[in-house]
């Protein structure tokens, strides 16, 4: 596997439904961490505009989607291209016990964090042991 | 265990994937070698200025240190750990961090003075005006 700094994780979406709007379509690269009472997501997406970020809960997969802004500084002939911009997005598998209404997003300097608070029902109980007398 | 029709192992999507990655080889976007080439760069210029742009998500820029000497621009910065809470497990770790530097020749010398640089969600733009002495000059014929 290669090491994916830049954005080498282009691909093709894995279904033969075609994007609707032109260019390349990257994968961010993502780091998922649980923590007793939710999982986070957090997202590279530089470059993306807070009202252009759509995250979708769908049943159990979680959708989300980021279109960069083409930064293109006025009166300027670009001169050398080594990164192209585009749209990101990535869907992955969640378990089904989330509390949906109190999902957050937010997104600072291009990173992108979601936080999936856990249902109660998911939310581990410690078991009291009863000594018997 | 079954398979699903999604996740089936199919020898075409395999030699689409192939291709992909062939021509991804040959354009030059190879990922091996951007290895050294961290963090990849876009330049534009006209012949006043050149803007050089970067992807540099999640980076304090306070950790950013743009160095430029006559037409050598130097970035170098390093981007932290940021697990968000103590009690926090990762089950997938696909951002990278650390320190990196690279060192790129300009078209021209620039007014280090002069030199800008922004950080915006997570994109960082340096605009560098070219330095006046190395401007071309237009020189008048004394008709005589």
């Amino acid at each position: 596997m290669k090491e994916n700094k830049d954005k080498s994780l282009e691909r093709q979406p894995e279904s033969n439904a075609e994007p609707t709007r032109e260019g390349p379509v990257y994968v961010p690269t993502t780091d998922i961490y649980e923590k007793e009472d939710a999982i986070l997501v957090r997202c590279d997406m530089p470059g993306v505009e807070q009202d252009e970020v759509d995250i979708t809960l769908d049943n159990n997969e979680l959708t989300i989607t980021g279109r960069q802004a083409v930064a293109e500084p006025e009166g300027c002939d670009l001169l050398s291209t080594e990164y192209d911009t585009g749209t990101f997005q990535r869907t992955f598998k969640v378990p089904q016990l989330i509390d949906r209404d109190k999902i957050q997003a937010k997104l600072h300097n291009g990173v992108l964090d979601i936080e999936l608070p856990k249902a109660e029902q998911a939310k581990p109980h410690k078991i009291e042991i009863v000594t018997g007398g | 265990m079954y398979w699903t029709d999604d996740r089936a192992w199919s020898p075409f999507a395999e030699l689409r994937s192939l291709q992909r990655d062939m021509n991804r080889l040959f354009d030059g976007n190879d990922g091996g070698t951007a290895m050294s080439r961290f963090p990849a760069l876009n330049v534009w210029g006209n012949g006043e200025n050149v803007v050089v742009t970067a992807e540099l998500p999640g980076i304090d820029a306070a950790d950013l240190d743009i160095n430029v000497v006559n037409n050598q621009l130097t970035i170098k910065g390093e981007r932290k750990k940021d697990k968000p809470a103590e009690d926090a497990v990762c089950h997938r770790c696909e951002r990278g961090a650390g320190a990196f530097v690279r060192t790129v020749s300009l078209p021209f010398a620039v007014e280090s003075e002069k030199v800008s640089a922004g950080y915006d969600k997570g994109v960082l733009t340096i605009t560098l005006p070219r330095n006046e002495a190395t401007k071309p000059k237009r020189i008048e014929i004394n008709a005589s």
